[in-house]
């Protein structure tokens, strides 16, 4: 259902949901703003509970570097503290760091929000047909997005290929010292990814200055209205519980 | 039908005039020069050993080198009379299909209807008129339609070869470069491939690249053959050029279709087919049992019998003579992040055996290989035995290091003295034909010498008990092929295990012991080469072809039963 929805209309509520987690100091707001999108995501998306928990972990190790540095350097955060302190539960730097640790992954929750239910696909062809967006531009977008699980099994095939000249299955986690290792060549691959994508887009014709046609382009209906209207009467909604509770 | 070129009123369609090129800081040119034109409604088959420069002159064509990839081109290279060099290569794709040799290289990664409709968009042509060509071109090169949401880096590299094909095809360009269309593709999806792209259009010219000659020569106007050195060595109709000329290609490794070795056993007995032949069948129409001379086919048979003898295996090992090196029992086989495709799995590969793994593309004969060399977790049921060494589909994924020899050292056991580290390299540089090339990167090499330089770490060390070689062919010209057999059988007489995933019938059927044939998400038959690989039922259904030979099989058959 989420996928259907025009990924401009996803983009704008996600974008005024991540304002409004930057803005608002309150451990509650952010906690509702990572409870009501992941949420979303288990109930109408169908996505699995461990996995979200598996996609917090960068955001939560990201948010706790924010929480010690509220308790170990007061001062420096002192702009947060003196917004935390405006709030119901006023114990000045760890409910500061809290915050802070909460914003850093409602943030992250927001972001995988669109992320999980937007294809890259999608998302460019609708930039390109209602914002305008270079076809260049929009495809070097693309091909950037498209990385992503790319370089994965990219990199699942160098540690096949590790692993078998060390005489051994490969682990199934790699360690640090393994992923560290395949940095430089995963960059390299990426480098020679885009150019061959480059000469492929350039053979089959993609120009920078001439009209092209733009297919299966997602067009805006029904759904995106009822989707933007929930969407911000339940920020509305998470904004007022500061106020009631 | 084709034009000539020198009448004043026909112009080529493209044309290199001793053109040549060259790759920054190398010393040598990559090609050239080379003189060559292709007439309007031509059909012309481009051939040459690897490294030859095939590749290069292709990109060429529409200013791809030196406009995107830098090379110094000399010489003068038009297209429809007009210097290439004045256009972008992007203004030339309504004019050129261009399929390049790594499907990837086609490919941008977006869904597969995404990626088929991208040349038209970028043609600026009407939504339903795209639409329309999609569903043609999906339904023309056999792809699904469930195929169309699919992202085309999910598919096998079988798969995403169709895929690049169709998404070339649908430009209906009036000249179609094709380089390597069918490498990857099973026996069928080749066939059905090469009938597509043959079909004789008087508006529309085809330069192809392809080392399965066999079902494609009988299509081509004319036959084009560059030597090592990346100059034309031989130019002319298909049939004069693989019977006059067969001794030069065959020195430099150049592929020739299987007719023309049993055209020339024929011809060695003294019944010579009448016109040179393009296929087995062909070389055999002369001498029907039935109304054939008694006496041609008794000077026939002995040469005939050499010639299907000579393709098949040496006899397996009995039963039981030798011990499992590794075992797949009740395996569940899925490839990385990806769904099970293969359920309930009983494979096992002896020492000294060599096992054919065979299907169509997408079977899941890739995963199994994997599987089988223990470097992919099953996802169900169990494996025993030893790690084995796995020659990738793409070379260039087993490629760690920034040299060609640094490759094959670090590819050598560590326990290993230095001096014979460099003594194994020295010698598996010159066995694969990578002299010259020891201090070049990997992926500068051309496909081919990617393979060899892959081939050539497997093979210099005897670091794995089994190998499993994934299309181990494919980019490979007759010469490098010749060498892995040698390799092949070589490792075979050492007890080593090999598992041979291979589209190549032929191939299968000179090396493997014992083939299994992978389909319908499971094994759909096991057993000798001999008996799985005439098995015409098995072979339909499994979307696979009898080896070439089978003609020349058949009519001993019907000689014997007269």
């Amino acid at each position: 259902m989420l996928r259907s929805i025009n990924p401009i209309t996803k983009l704008a509520v996600c974008f005024l949901w991540l304002g409004a987690a930057m803005l608002v100091f309150d451990p509650r707001f952010q906690a509702a703003c990572i409870l009501v999108p992941a949420l979303a995501l288990v109930l109408l998306n169908r996505t699995s509970p461990l996995l979200l928990l598996a996609l917090m972990i960068p955001f939560c190790l990201f948010g706790f570097g924010f929480l010690t540095t509220s308790v170990l350097f007061r001062k420096e955060s002192e702009f947060a503290l003196q917004m935390a302190g405006e709030s119901l539960i006023a114990t000045p730097a760890f409910s500061a760091g809290i915050v802070l640790f909460l914003r850093a992954v409602a943030c992250g929750m927001i972001s995988v929000f669109f992320a999980l239910t937007t294809d890259p696909n999608r998302a460019v062809r609708s930039l390109m047909v209602s914002l305008n967006l270079p076809a260049r531009v929009g495809y070097s977008l693309f091909a950037a997005m498209q990385l992503a699980p790319d370089l994965a099994a990219e990199a699942q095939q160098m540690r096949i290929a590790r692993a078998m000249r060390a005489g051994r299955p490969p682990r199934r986690i790699p360690g640090p010292a393994e992923l560290f290792s395949l940095v430089i060549p995963l960059l390299a691959f990426a480098i020679r990814r885009a150019g061959r994508t480059a000469i492929a887009m350039e053979a089959r014709g993609l120009s920078p200055t001439t009209p092209r046609t733009i297919m299966n382009a997602p067009g805006f209906g029904q759904n995106d209205l009822v989707f933007a209207g929930a969407a911000f009467i339940l920020l509305c909604l998470c904004g007022l519980l500061p106020l009631r509770f | 039908m084709t034009s000539d070129p020198r009448s004043p009123d026909v112009t080529p369609v493209a044309e290199w005039q001793d053109a040549r090129v060259r790759y920054p800081y190398e010393q040598r040119d990559a090609v050239g020069p080379v003189t060559l034109h292709i007439r309007p409604g031509e059909r012309l088959l481009l051939l040459g050993p690897s490294g030859s420069g095939k590749s290069t002159l292709l990109l060429t064509l529409t200013g791809l080198i030196p406009r995107s990839i830098p090379a110094e081109v000399g010489g003068n290279v038009r297209l429809y009379g007009t210097d290439a060099a004045k256009r972008e290569p992007w203004a030339w794709a309504k004019d050129v299909a261009q399929y390049f040799q790594d499907a990837d290289q086609t490919l941008c990664g977006m869904r597969v209807e995404d990626e088929i409709a991208f040349a038209l968009e970028n043609r600026a042509l009407p939504p339903h008129l795209i639409a329309d060509s999609v569903a043609a071109v999906m339904a023309r090169v056999g792809l699904p339609d469930e195929w169309r949401a699919r992202r085309s880096t999910t598919l096998s590299g079988g798969e995403r070869q169709l895929v690049a094909l169709a998404a070339t095809l649908v430009q209906d360009a009036p000249l179609f470069v094709a380089d390597e269309p069918t490498a990857h593709l099973s026996p069928e999806a080749a066939e059905r491939l090469h009938r597509l792209l043959m079909e004789k259009r008087p508006d529309h010219s085809i330069l192809i690249v392809d080392h399965r000659l066999d079902g494609l020569v009988g299509s081509v106007d004319r036959v084009a053959v560059l030597g090592p050195d990346g100059t034309v060595i031989a130019e002319g109709e298909p049939r004069s050029v693989f019977r006059e000329k067969r001794d030069l290609l065959a020195a430099h490794g150049i592929w020739r279709p299987v007719s023309s070795e049993l055209d020339r056993a024929l011809g060695d007995a003294g019944v010579v087919p009448p016109r040179a032949p393009l296929s087995v069948t062909e070389a055999l129409a002369h001498l029907d049992p039935a109304t054939a001379p008694p006496d041609a086919i008794a000077k026939a048979k002995p040469a005939i019998e050499a010639f299907v003898a000579k393709r098949q295996a040496e006899p397996a090992p009995p039963e039981g003579g030798s011990r499992p090196l590794a075992e797949l029992k009740q395996a569940d086989c899925a490839p990385f992040l990806g769904p099970v495709v293969l359920h309930g799995i009983d494979v096992a590969i002896r020492e000294g055996e060599v096992l054919g793994i065979l299907g169509a593309n997408g079977a899941g004969k890739s995963t199994l290989g994997a599987c089988l060399a223990g470097l992919l977790p099953l996802k169900g049921g169990s494996r025993s035995g030893p790690t084995g060494g796995l020659a990738f589909q793409r070379p260039e994924n087993q490629f760690l290091t920034g040299s060609v020899r640094e490759e094959i050292l670090t590819a050598l056991p560590k326990p290993m003295p230095a001096p014979e580290k460099l003594r194994r390299a020295s010698d598996a540089i010159a066995t694969w034909q990578l002299a010259g090339l020891e201090s070049q990167h990997p992926f500068t090499l051309s496909q081919g010498q990617k393979r060899r330089l892959a081939l050539a770490t497997l093979t210099a060390g005897e670091t794995w008990p089994l190998l499993v070689l994934d299309e181990p062919t494919a980019g490979l010209d007759a010469h490098g092929v010749s060498r892995l057999t040698e390799e092949i059988a070589a490792l075979r007489r050492k007890d080593r295990a090999i598992a041979l995933i291979t589209h190549e019938m032929d191939f299968a059927l000179r090396l493997c012991t014992r083939c299994i044939i992978v389909g319908e998400g499971r094994i759909l038959a096991e057993g000798a080469p001999d008996a799985v690989l005439f098995d015409r039922e098995l072979m339909k259904r499994a979307r696979l072809a009898e080896p070439s030979c089978a003609p020349a099989r058949r009519w001993l058959e019907r000689v014997a039963s007269c």
